[in-house]
């Protein structure tokens, strides 16, 4: 059973349309959740904890309704929404010591050692601390009520390069009983290439792809060549950019035999998402 | 419920909460209307609502394991605490200022149990208006707050000016003479004591009711709002 499964979610702005998002995740396992600035990642994750007011759709976790069973639900989430930016005036002890009152499974043992790991003092100020430190601070809450489901809204932007690969490595930690799992947006690809299983990417307020890492890169090909063989395969370009010896671009693997006089590659997450935003109308970008 | 209740005493309660009880020192000002204490209770309510907007309390407390409603729910649970500690400390007040002006309040409603049921109706407009409209855009809140001024000091130039009215044109107009002995003044007699009562008794029912459409209207427009 599917600790995550998320079912046409809905939301309609004048100006934007989180259109019938569908994905879902089992127990054990880090789905990277990516797509451009404004693409729906937020209002998605918003909109899955009831954060929003949905248009439509269903979320359940762990076979429940999210929406039917909102306090159970959000027991076993953890969620963090970027830095921890309330309280500014408070304590980090003064706000656990409320935030711990309202999960029966709060680890009291876990959270020292988070605080400990992430160089927390619990005496300090929220306006006190770095905007990487309030990451750390909302990762260390999230992580010590023994969370079936992490839903993490770009957790490693703002960390160091350190942070960043001791958080992952806490990421795969809390994943490796295999009861748990983590849902994560980041603009920061090189992340998820090092502990995502799956990818779900979203594009103008529509997935279109959710599937493990290996089938979402092994469905691409980046190609390069000469300007001579641009113009002719330029259709089955997904997007690309040209510079003075020719061009580079993304491919659908199974367009691979079009490009055989070209010099093909693996493609990886980034060179994805940098072309598939290209693709309406086969924009280019020269050099 | 008693954990929301809870991070509204330790991460919400503002200074200005305590501090604003000291405005029921007000009922021993010789002449003089009385339910404005009562309104600087709301006036720290105001206080309190607009640090839990700058502090994003909202979006981290519906981020907690409680619904939506039930945020909404605690919070109007615990302004009710806070207006209900005013009111209990204005009853020793009332003793105080019947001891001191024995001959009653020419500005208003005397110190007596019918200015409880009044305070009970400024508490009810107050929230009324604020309370729904906050949870509809926080952001707005002191606009909400300007809109509570007019509605409660409406209420109490109303109220108060009825009393002054009913004192002075007493000899003319016999129901003004039946308020003015029955509820404008120190209960004395058992037929006092049962209008004032009554009195009492209606101002709590209006509160009551007001509370729960109160909380209704504010649950309803806290579950449209996006966070």
């Amino acid at each position: 059973m599917a600790l995550l499964d998320v079912r046409e979610l809905e939301k309609r702005y004048p100006t934007f349309t989180l259109d019938k998002v569908s994905f879902s995740l089992e127990p054990g396992y880090i789905m990277g959740f990516i797509g451009r600035n404004g693409a729906g990642k937020t209002t998605t994750m918003k909109a899955m904890l009831n954060l929003i007011h949905r248009d439509g759709g269903q979320v359940y976790i762990n076979g429940r309704s999210f929406f039917e069973n909102e306090r159970a639900c959000k027991e076993e989430i953890g969620f963090v929404m970027g830095e921890f930016d309330c309280y500014k005036n408070a304590t980090l002890q003064k706000i656990t010591d409320v935030t711990r009152r309202f999960y029966p499974d709060w680890d009291e043992q876990a959270y020292e050692s988070y605080l400990s790991r992430f160089a927390l003092e619990e005496g300090k100020k929220i306006k006190e601390l770095s905007a990487g430190m309030r990451v750390k601070y909302a990762l260390a809450l999230a992580l010590s009520h023994n969370a079936k489901l992490l839903i993490l809204d770009e957790p490693t932007s703002g960390l160091d390069p350190v942070s960043r690969d001791d958080l992952l490595d806490v990421f795969r930690s809390v994943i490796e009983d295999g009861s748990r799992s983590i849902l994560f947006s980041t603009h920061i690809i090189s992340d998820l290439e090092k502990c995502a299983d799956y990818i779900t990417y979203i594009k103008g307020g529509k997935v279109l792809s959710s599937t493990d890492v290996i089938s979402f890169r092994e469905g691409y090909r980046l190609v390069s060549g000469d300007r001579e063989h641009l113009e002719v395969r330029r259709p089955k370009l997904i997007g690309c950019k040209e510079h003075a010896f020719g061009f580079t671009g993304l491919i659908r693997a199974q367009d691979a035999g079009a490009f055989a006089a070209c010099k093909i590659a693996p493609a990886d997450l980034e060179s994805i998402m940098i072309y598939t935003e290209q693709e309406d109308g086969h924009e280019t970008a020269s050099l | 419920m008693k954990q929301l209740l809870y991070k509204e005493y330790k991460l919400c309660l503002v200074p200005m909460v305590p501090l604003f009880y000291l405005f029921a020192l007000m009922l021993l000002i010789p002449s003089y209307p009385y339910q404005v204490a009562a309104f600087f209770t709301c006036n720290s309510i105001f206080y309190l609502l607009k640090q839990a907007s700058l502090n994003g309390d909202t979006l981290y407390s519906a981020m907690l394991p409680v619904s939506k409603a039930e945020v909404v729910k605690a919070r109007v649970r615990f302004v009710v605490i806070v207006q209900m500690i005013m009111f209990l400390l204005m009853i020793p007040m009332i003793l105080l200022n019947h001891k001191l002006y024995p001959g009653g309040n020419p500005a208003g409603v005397d110190g007596c149990v019918t200015l409880l049921a009044f305070v009970l109706m400024v508490f009810t407009v107050f929230n009324a208006i604020c309370l729904p409209g906050f949870y509809r855009e926080e952001s707005k809140i002191d606009k909400l707050f300007l809109f509570s001024v007019i509605g409660v000091f409406g209420w109490i130039i109303l109220s108060e000016s009825f009393m002054i009215a009913a004192g002075a044109a007493r000899q003319a107009v016999p129901l003004f003479a039946w308020v003015e002995s029955h509820l404008d003044c120190y209960p004395a007699t058992d037929g006092v004591w049962i209008a004032q009562l009554i009195a009492l008794a209606i101002g709590a029912l209006i509160y009551g009711v007001g509370t729960v459409l109160t909380v209704r209207r504010a649950v309803r427009n806290f579950e449209q709002v996006d966070l």
